[in-house]
């Protein structure tokens, strides 16, 4: 049996006396798309930050690839090969965009061409280019972000988490506040994702969710209330009242 | 075709190039006139521009606003004022003060960069203030005195010795040792490491989960700033011939931050350019009225008011967007309008 590249187990975050995320145990599909869904407050994005290091967990497990890499930072879950996205976009707004992923990509580079002088060849420069065409930035390459469009900014936040070719690739919203043609070319970029990575995705947009996963989890008050096949999910009674019933 | 940020540093090269043009004018002027003041002055400027360096490099590129940098520079007075009445060595002088403000930067870093934003203003404010206080109250260290008789040094290069005692040597090699801690940093900015520098100032939070850790780049620029400053400072004492608890006094630390803003922040060089700008204002407006202090004052109000950029943020866009247009038209490129970065 190979290693799953992501499961956790009876994964817990309680907030004073609220808890947050209550014992969530899934297995991510391995190349594929795990989606989770769930009304707002469910606590998607704070499973988001459990598992990529941002928050520490009261108790449960993360193993990643195999490997338990519960209470790891996120410094070093990056170099573990995994990477996330944020549901606000977080980039480096005054910088260009080769800027903001020869800063992403750079880790790709020995640690000690770090002292030398920034080059226009090699390994990250090769990635910087990649990532640019992949994502149809060539235009805006040269530009701060800060300038970007929206769309734009949220195509750089998802180029910026492949920049060091992870295993996990978490994604948080990917498509919030896109325009309804940005979001279809948002989903085919996420399904190409699946030759690189495995997905994780927070998405609210049911009809994209339906198309795009091989797999949904569905939280509801911090807890795994359904998981499976989209067409099991939409089948589900208790799903129906908990979700889809609040309209 | 070049990044942005490299083009930014290109341009302040190009002020860095045009201040090297005018001292070296005002140097060979003031030779040949035979003036002294004119030419410790201009010295005195340089070695303030390098504690105002050191802040730029903490603010302008790590986004940290230290209110205690004299502490390094009071620092490496110090050290260099111990030496040279005991052995009057310059490179003695040097190493020592390079040696002991390593240490303190690295004691100072792990301190300060323990909390972030205002605290850290406070803190490395706190510091220097306990310092200079436990400095101005030891008698071994000449107490609110100072320490007074370094003696007037012989510099051996290796090819010629300069007198510390003469106004153009020492002005010439100031300028030189300001020009290598510049032209260091600058570089240091421009590789990969001093990109995660750089991003430290532009988004902390998003560094972890590039993989980069926020402790390392954050405590580097700390203890290179502290360096850079203890290294001015030991430039101090022999020109003075002395040092006071004054150095490490808050008003050295608030004067350099005024140069830093008034020159223009994030540019290296706008440190220098604001460091000469105050020294010389303080000199000429200080020998008119005794009431000099609200004049820089009214000048800093001025400054933040109408140039909140300093005088390189204002003149250097021009500067940066020509260098644009040129590395855009070698890489076949549109020449778009576009912001230019400060």
């Amino acid at each position: 049996m190979t290693e799953n590249i992501l499961e956790t187990r009876d994964l817990s975050i309680a907030f004073g006396g609220l808890k947050a995320v209550d014992k969530v145990s899934f297995v991510a599909i391995p190349n594929g798309i795990t989606t989770v869904i769930g009304p707002n407050g469910a606590g998607k994005t704070t499973l988001f930050n459990l598992i990529s290091g941002a928050l520490r967990p009261s108790s449960g497990q993360v193993m990643l690839a195999g490997l338990d890499v519960t209470g790891h930072g996120s410094e070093k879950l990056q170099a573990e090969g995994l990477a996330r996205s944020f549901q606000i976009t977080n980039l480096f707004f005054e910088m260009t965009v080769r800027e903001n992923l020869r800063l992403a990509a750079q880790r790709l580079e020995p640690l000690s061409h770090g002292l030398r002088r920034i080059r226009r060849k090699g390994r990250a420069a090769e990635k910087v280019d990649e990532l640019i065409a992949r994502f149809d930035l060539g235009a805006k390459a040269f530009e701060i972000v800060g300038t970007l469009s929206h769309g734009e900014q949220r195509r750089l936040e998802i180029a910026m988490c492949l920049a060091c070719e992870p295993k996990l690739l978490m994604l948080d919203e990917p498509t919030q506040g896109m325009s309804h043609s940005d979001t279809e070319e948002t989903a085919d970029l996420i399904r190409s994702l699946t030759g690189d990575a495995s997905v994780l995705l927070i998405e609210h947009d049911i009809g994209l969710v339906m198309s795009l996963s091989d797999h949904v989890l569905v939280m509801h008050q911090g807890a795994n209330l359904a998981e499976g096949t989209p067409a099991e999910i939409r089948a589900n009674p208790a799903v129906q009242a908990a979700y889809f019933g609040q309209g | 075709m070049l990044d942005n940020l490299d083009l930014s540093m290109r341009a302040n090269h190009v002020f860095f190039a045009l201040l090297t043009a005018i001292l070296a004018v005002l140097g060979v002027m003031l030779a040949i006139t035979g003036d002294t003041f004119y030419l410790r002055l201009a010295t005195e400027a340089l070695i303030l521009g390098g504690l105002a360096l050191s802040v730029d490099i903490l603010l302008g590129f790590g986004g940290l606003l230290s209110l205690g940098q004299a502490l390094y520079f009071g620092i490496g007075a110090y050290t260099s004022a111990l030496v040279l009445r005991e052995v009057p060595s310059f490179w003695g002088a040097m190493l020592a003060a390079i040696g002991v403000t390593l240490v303190c930067g690295i004691i100072g870093g792990l301190i300060a960069n323990r909390v972030r934003g205002v605290y850290f203003a406070l803190i490395t404010f706190g510091m220097a203030q306990v310092v200079a206080k436990v400095v101005y109250n030891t008698r071994s260290l000449g107490a609110s005195d100072g320490l007074i008789g370094v003696p007037v040094l012989d510099i051996p290069l290796g090819f010629v010795t300069i007198s510390a005692g003469s106004p153009l040597a020492f002005f010439v090699l100031t300028f030189v040792i300001i020009a290598l801690m510049y032209g260091g940093v600058a570089y240091l900015l421009s590789t990969p490491f001093g990109r995660v520098i750089i991003a430290l100032k532009a988004n902390e939070k998003r560094l972890p989960f590039l993989g980069y850790s926020t402790w390392k780049p954050r405590m580097a620029a700390y203890v290179i700033a502290a360096l850079v400053a203890g290294i001015s400072g030991a430039l101090y004492p022999m020109l003075r011939g002395f040092v006071s608890p004054e150095l490490m006094f808050f008003a050295t630390s608030g004067n350099a931050l005024i140069m830093v803003i008034v020159g223009g922040v994030g540019t290296l060089v706008g440190a220098l350019y604001g460091a000469a700008l105050l020294t010389l204002l303080k000199s000429i407006i200080g020998s008119l009225t005794e009431h000099h202090l609200i004049v820089i004052g009214l000048i800093f109000i001025g400054a933040i008011l109408f140039m909140p950029k300093g005088l390189i943020g204002v003149v250097k866009p021009a500067v940066q967007g020509r260098l644009t247009r040129r590395a855009r038209k070698h890489a076949h490129l549109p020449l778009t309008a576009r912001r230019e970065g400060d």
